[in-house]
């Protein structure tokens, strides 16, 4: 039950991103991955979850190779990632994005529509009673039928764990969940994070709020310049000299 | 009472236009680009009425035909040309689709032939409303145009198919990475781009006369509602549609016959030049 990255490599144009990152975290582990701009965090979490491919390296899910994987494959096999900036159907309202999330089998052609259209429409009450469970759990009762494009920039960022949790997920990807969120909401994802953790979903988190993510996290990777730099029990690794002086600038 | 006449004939009119310019603005939508070969299918949709009506002489059917027949000529050129250059520039794909309305045409014209025929209907006495005459025909007409769009509306609105077609048309990348199979989603634009199209060609044929340049002279005030309308948007087309049929047939007794396509195009110029993005359109381009 674990999740493990090993020697990712990616180069772009011969300039490496990535330097041999290696990550193992449980599955229902929540793990903080930190580090200054440009240290790679983001490109690792898009090779890990399938958007690009790395130079080399393998991931690996429960046991099984993820190798070669497309996003979505990787998301139907339970492990989906979020954006740094939110993306959302802006004209799609908060509900139809989380069931456009996860797509149906039958209801996704036309000719479905005339040939069983039972089966859709039991698909469809699935699918939405799903949606609704999520906008519940997210507190996003109030704006389910607008347009999603009229969000603010903390419920976008809800709405994007909301359209995560669509897929059934065991381990979600964060990148940068607290960003432009206010302090109450920040709190609020905080703790919907923490309750979704208590039913073993794993989360693996990018953040840059430091407070807030220590407070979250029981392990804590930290990386500069495309490799690890250093890992372990959060207190510990920030007392890291070598994490000071990269990530703090050698002040505090 | 004049006038409201003439708004009613407008009316009619105007759904042909809906109708061609909800077909435009559909693939718009989703292949991102301006499908020329729109008019041609209209006419397609008018000949195969045209062939069936006299064997039934029911209105109903001969549009239910030539629905048929269009959705599969559009899904045809879907998987012959268009599929097969997605990702070009908007240019290569516009042209390719002038191209297939040529080819469209010239099997009218063969299998046809180039003189105007009509569908013989049979006279009927128009309905009287408060002064207004309604015709019958017209009734029927409108109706099934009324059918047709609220079929796309809820096909887009009602159903999951519908849902991810507007996916696909917000957020292209993300509709991707959400596992949405783009495959199937612009197979089903096709043919309900193609389904709408040939509605239109029916009402157009039944309204004026069947020949093969018919839907090609259709082309211009379909793409000038559609981005009157706000390209993209379906409801906008629809709109856009109706206002063109209403100024048109409305400054006729003013500016005359000749001049009043003129004046509609007037009248669009001035609105997208204080609302660029058209009636009920989104900002385009900045993506």
């Amino acid at each position: 039950m674990t999740f493990e990255a090993v020697d990712i490599c990616k180069a772009f144009d011969g300039f490496e991103v990535l330097r041999n990152v290696s990550i193992s975290m449980p599955l229902d582990g929540l793990v903080g991955l930190i580090g200054p701009n440009g240290a790679g965090k983001s490109t690792l979490f898009s090779v890990i979850s399938g958007f690009m491919p790395p130079s080399s390296g393998h991931v690996t899910f429960d046991g099984m190779s993820m190798d070669g994987m497309s996003a979505s494959a990787r998301a139907r096999q339970g492990m989906v990632r979020t954006f740094q900036v939110p993306k959302e159907f802006s004209h799609l309202t908060v509900r139809e994005n989380l069931m456009a999330a996860a797509p149906g089998q039958a209801g996704e052609s036309l000719s479905g529509l005339f040939l069983r259209p039972g089966l859709i429409r039991q698909q469809e009450k699935a699918l939405k009673a799903r949606a609704d469970e999520v906008i519940a759990f997210l507190r996003l009762d109030r704006v389910a039928d607008s347009s999603a494009g009229l969000l603010s920039g903390g419920q976008k960022k809800l709405l994007e764990l909301g359209r995560a949790l669509m897929v059934e997920p065991r381990l979600i990807l964060l990148d940068e969940p607290f960003a432009g969120v206010n302090p109450v909401l920040i709190a609020e994802i905080m703790e919907r994070i923490r309750e979704l953790n208590g039913r073993g979903i794993g989360f693996f988190i990018i953040e840059h709020d430091l407070e807030a993510l220590t407070r979250l996290v029981s392990h804590l990777y930290v990386m500069d310049q495309g490799a690890i730099l250093a890992e372990g029990e959060p207190a510990a690794v920030l007392a890291e000299k070598a994490v000071r002086d990269a990530y703090l600038g050698g002040e505090a | 009472m004049y006038f409201a006449q003439l708004a009613v004939n407008g009316l009619v009119q105007g759904l042909v236009i809906s109708l061609a310019a909800m077909s435009i603005t559909l693939v718009f939508g989703i292949v991102r680009f301006p499908n020329a070969a729109t008019g041609d299918v209209m006419t397609v949709g008018a000949f195969s009425g045209l062939v069936v009506y006299p064997m039934t002489g029911s209105l109903l059917a001969s549009g239910i035909f030539a629905v048929i027949v269009t959705a599969a000529v559009a899904l045809i050129s879907h998987l012959l040309v268009f599929r097969r250059l997605a990702g070009r520039s908007v240019v290569a794909l516009l042209v390719a689709s002038i191209g297939v309305g040529f080819v469209l045409r010239s099997i009218m014209g063969l299998v046809f032939g180039h003189q105007p025929m009509v569908f013989s209907m049979p006279l009927s006495r128009p309905y009287r409303i408060g002064g207004l005459a309604i015709n019958p025909l017209d009734l029927q007409l409108a109706l099934l145009a009324a059918v047709m769009l609220a079929l796309a509306f809820a096909v887009l609105h009602l159903t999951p198919i519908g849902r991810q077609m507007r996916a696909v048309a917000d957020n292209p990348s993300l509709a991707r990475v959400s596992g949405i199979r783009s495959g199937r989603v612009l197979a089903a634009l096709w043919v309900l781009a193609g389904a709408i199209a040939g509605a239109g060609g029916v009402m157009l044929g039944v309204k004026t006369v069947v020949n093969p340049e018919m839907g090609w002279d259709m082309l211009m005030p379909a793409f000038a509602a559609a981005i009157f309308g706000g390209i993209g948007s379906p409801a906008g087309a629809l709109l856009a549609g109706l206002i063109l049929g209403v100024v048109q047939e409305m400054s006729t007794p003013f500016v005359g016959f000749t001049y009043k396509i003129a004046l509609s195009f007037a009248i669009m110029l001035v609105v997208l030049l204080r609302r660029p993005t058209g009636l009920l359109g989104r900002i385009e381009g900045v993506r």
